[in-house]
């Protein structure tokens, strides 16, 4: 299975709507552990009056599909696929704090209304008037993958042509309470560049990634998701880089065809462990990327857009790869990536 | 490709019993599951009827037996190894083998009464694992070892429709052998008050099809199918249960919560499984539709299967009456009563109608029919979102 990346469009902590930026001012110590995104003017991309009315998940994943299909020079879809670990969480906190504080009285329905974690793709199909296929997977940090495959299962089976796949998770300060308590983000103190920590936690991050995937490449296409593999456990003996090396070999590539491997790092040391080992023992050049975005659980959708903004350019940014040089042509991009140690997953990026 | 997805287990766990057999007694019975709040703790208890499974949390803890997990992943879990068991199943590592769950809020039944402790005591610091929707499918996942495929869907009350469609996809394009697929929810105070804003329940027994309809009652529930592909049941000399031979998916892009009058997306979808199923329209024996009982679903639906099947509709009933609406489980729990339906040559009827409804010309089975033969089903489910889906499913 394989889909052409015919349009995306990225919402993260960086600037990076902007076609010029290409992390230039970035520091290899992440500034914060707590990253959110740079929104953008939203009017550009969704009608006034319906802003106002939008969560900032909403906004965000709206905005970055409507930044995709221009790209794609596109004004229909067949198909909405989205995917977000933990969905509409401030209208779900909203709705949940006014049903436990007000004690089930004086409740108004706008935030529960909002709360299904298929709003995104929901309000899409609105505004599109999409009344194609349209599923929201909701599997923490397998999240995103799901939908790509499901996307690419689509376009094999023919019934779609173009199919707009996003991965969509927002930071909220009840979500950041609930994973600070449990003890899973990192200490501000304790902020190291990610690929040498001793500390544990992760830096949090939130954003939008939408993709217009497609069997055919567009004129403009410059890349392709050539294969994804999730993994809800690492069971048995088997290593993760024997995983990986299965997984090429159905993608019918070679760890030796792997230009440039994006490690899912996140900065804690335990949770990190065996994908540190991987990335010595696969003896590929390996570039991080959760300094730029944070962890959450479809940062492996910002991962596919550097990936194929890189091989757009032919070159990734220096702050993402402290110790390796990497040889052009950059063909093949592996992105690995993990949450706590579990539920891995792989993608590969190919130039067209 | 492969051309055949055949069922070879069903599980369920609902107001109507907690097996495929208390719910066939039930259902043959025309005996709802519908009555006074008895578990969920809420200001609302004697307000609404719902539909809640029959046991405690502590009962459900003892009867699955593999720890102490929320109400989510018990009644799942429960429902999945019935499943199995009917299925005939011990072993999941001689197949490839995949998980597909659905869900609308997960254990949010829990986290609500863990939230102000959370806050105010500063206790209940694992308070986020109740949180999460995936996490029931993840537990599941680690109780009965599932290491690779396992996904979790969220389309709103079409979730586990999707589940079904989404694990018919997966093994007709050879990426697995056999799926586990279905949906759960829980009664929680979330969506009986998120329901309640809305003004969509019936303080009575919802009344599906009916000119006087008031709105729908809640219910909780899991079910989930075994879906094998045709290799499977041939080298296990299985004998399946049913086939899920149509599946449809369209948005009905008309408003977030309401349903167009004219059922756009619900024509579309069944479109869909009839064009995936190849069959024609005429061949259907029964519909099992969605029929929440609220005005605007019930008309947008009726309308919609009057241009799908061009006046000439065939038996339908809703059997939301008997469970209530059971949220992402309902497409599931619905799977399995259309099956039964097609085993037993019975249609469920819908209960709790007395008047025609005023801008539809067809009218629901209302008393049980028996000895009528079903081959085929078609199963609507719809939600939020304008999330549309259809499933056909096929006695062989």
């Amino acid at each position: 299975m394989e889909a052409y990346i015919n349009g995306m469009a990225c919402i993260a902590h960086h600037n990076v709507i902007d076609d010029q930026y290409f992390f230039e001012d970035v520091a290899e110590m992440p500034a914060s552990n707590n990253l959110m995104a740079k929104e953008p003017d939203y009017k550009a991309y969704i009608p006034a009056a319906l802003i106002r009315r939008m969560s900032h998940i909403v906004k965000m994943g709206v905005s970055a599909a409507m930044m995709s299909m221009k790209k794609a020079g596109l004004s229909q879809i067949d198909a909405i696929i989205t995917g977000t670990g933990m969905g509409c969480a401030e209208d779900t906190d909203k709705f949940l704090r006014s049903v436990v504080y007000d004690n089930e009285s004086m409740l108004t329905p706008t935030s529960f209304i909002k709360s299904t974690h298929n709003t995104v793709a929901g309000q899409i199909a609105l505004l599109m008037n999409c009344s194609g296929c349209n599923f929201t997977y909701v599997h923490q940090n397998l999240s995103f993958e799901y939908a790509a495959m499901d996307a690419m299962m689509l376009l094999m089976e023919g019934d779609a042509e173009n199919v707009l796949v996003g991965g969509i998770d927002e930071n909220t300060p009840t979500m950041y309470e609930l994973f600070r308590r449990h003890g899973l983000i990192k200490l501000h103190e304790n902020l190291q560049p990610i690929w040498q920590t001793n500390t544990s936690g992760y830096v949090v991050g939130e954003g939008a990634a939408f993709f217009n995937l497609s069997d055919k490449p567009a004129d403009n296409c410059r890349a392709k998701i050539a294969g994804v593999k999730c993994l809800q456990e690492l069971a048995g003996s088997a290593s993760l880089l024997q995983r990986v090396t299965d997984f090429l070999t159905e993608s019918l590539t070679m760890l030796s065809d792997i230009d440039l491997v994006l490690s899912g790092n996140c900065g804690d040391a335990e949770m990190d462990k065996r994908i540190a080992a991987f990335n010595t023992d696969c003896e590929r050049p390996i570039g991080y990327y959760k300094h730029l975005c944070g962890d959450y659980f479809t940062a492996s959708s910002f991962a596919v857009w550097l990936a194929a903004r890189i091989i757009d350019l032919q070159q990734a940014p220096k702050v993402i790869v402290p110790n390796h040089t990497i040889k052009e042509p950059i063909k093949n991009i592996l992105i690995v990536n993990h949450y706590q140690d579990k539920q891995y997953s792989f993608l590969l990026v190919s130039a067209r | 490709m492969q051309s055949n997805v055949y069922v070879t287990g069903m599980g369920i766990l609902s107001a109507i019993g907690n097996s495929v057999d208390e719910t066939f007694e039930s259902l043959s019975g025309s005996l709802s599951g519908i009555g006074k709040i008895k578990y969920l703790d809420t200001l609302h208890k004697d307000t609404f009827v719902v539909g809640e499974v029959k046991m405690s949390n502590a009962e459900l803890v003892s009867k699955a037996g593999v720890g102490n997990y929320n109400r989510t992943t018990l009644l799942a879990y429960l429902a999945i190894k019935e499943a199995m068991l009917n299925a005939g199943l011990t072993n999941l590592t001689d197949a490839r083998t995949g998980l597909v769950s659905s869900t609308t809020v997960g254990g949010i039944c829990h986290a609500e009464l863990m939230y102000k402790d959370f806050f105010d005591e500063k206790t209940n610091e694992n308070f986020i694992n109740s949180y999460l929707s995936g996490i029931s499918t993840n537990d599941i996942a680690a109780l009965i070892g599932i290491t690779d495929y396992a996904t979790t869907i969220s389309t709103a009350c079409s979730s586990s429709a999707n589940a079904i469609m989404l694990g018919a996809r997966l093994i007709k394009n050879n990426i697995l052998d056999r799926v586990i697929v279905g949906g759960v929810d829980t009664l929680s105070k979330f969506t009986l008050n998120g329901f309640n804003t809305l003004m969509i329940l019936d303080t009575e027994w919802c009344k599906p099809f009916d000119e006087n309809r008031k709105g729908l009652n809640l219910g909780e529930g899991a079910a989930y199918l075994i879906l094998e592909s045709e290799a499977e049941v041939r080298k296990h000399n299985k004998t399946p249960i049913a086939r899920v031979v149509g599946y449809g998916n369209a948005n009905d892009a008309f408003h977030q919560t309401a349903s167009s009058p004219e059922g756009a997306g619900a024509l579309l979808a069944m479109q869909k499984a009839f064009k995936v199923a190849g069959i024609k329209p005429e061949e259907i024996d029964y519909i099992n539709a969605h029929g929440t009982g609220t005005a605007n679903n019930d008309s947008s639906e009726g309308v919609a299967m009057q241009s799908m099947f061009n006046g000439h509709v065939p038996k339908f009933s809703s059997t939301k009456a008997f469970t209530g609406h059971t949220l992402a489980a309902s497409a599931a729990v619905e799977a399995v009563i259309s099956i039964l339906s097609m085993q037993h040559s019975m249609i469920f009827p819908c209960l709790n109608r007395h008047e025609q409804m005023k801008d539809l010309t067809i009218t629901p089975v209302d008393v049980l029919e028996k000895d009528v033969p079903v081959n085929y089903v078609l199963s609507n489910s719809f939600g939020f979102g304008g999330n549309c889906s259809s499933l056909i499913f096929a006695k062989k």
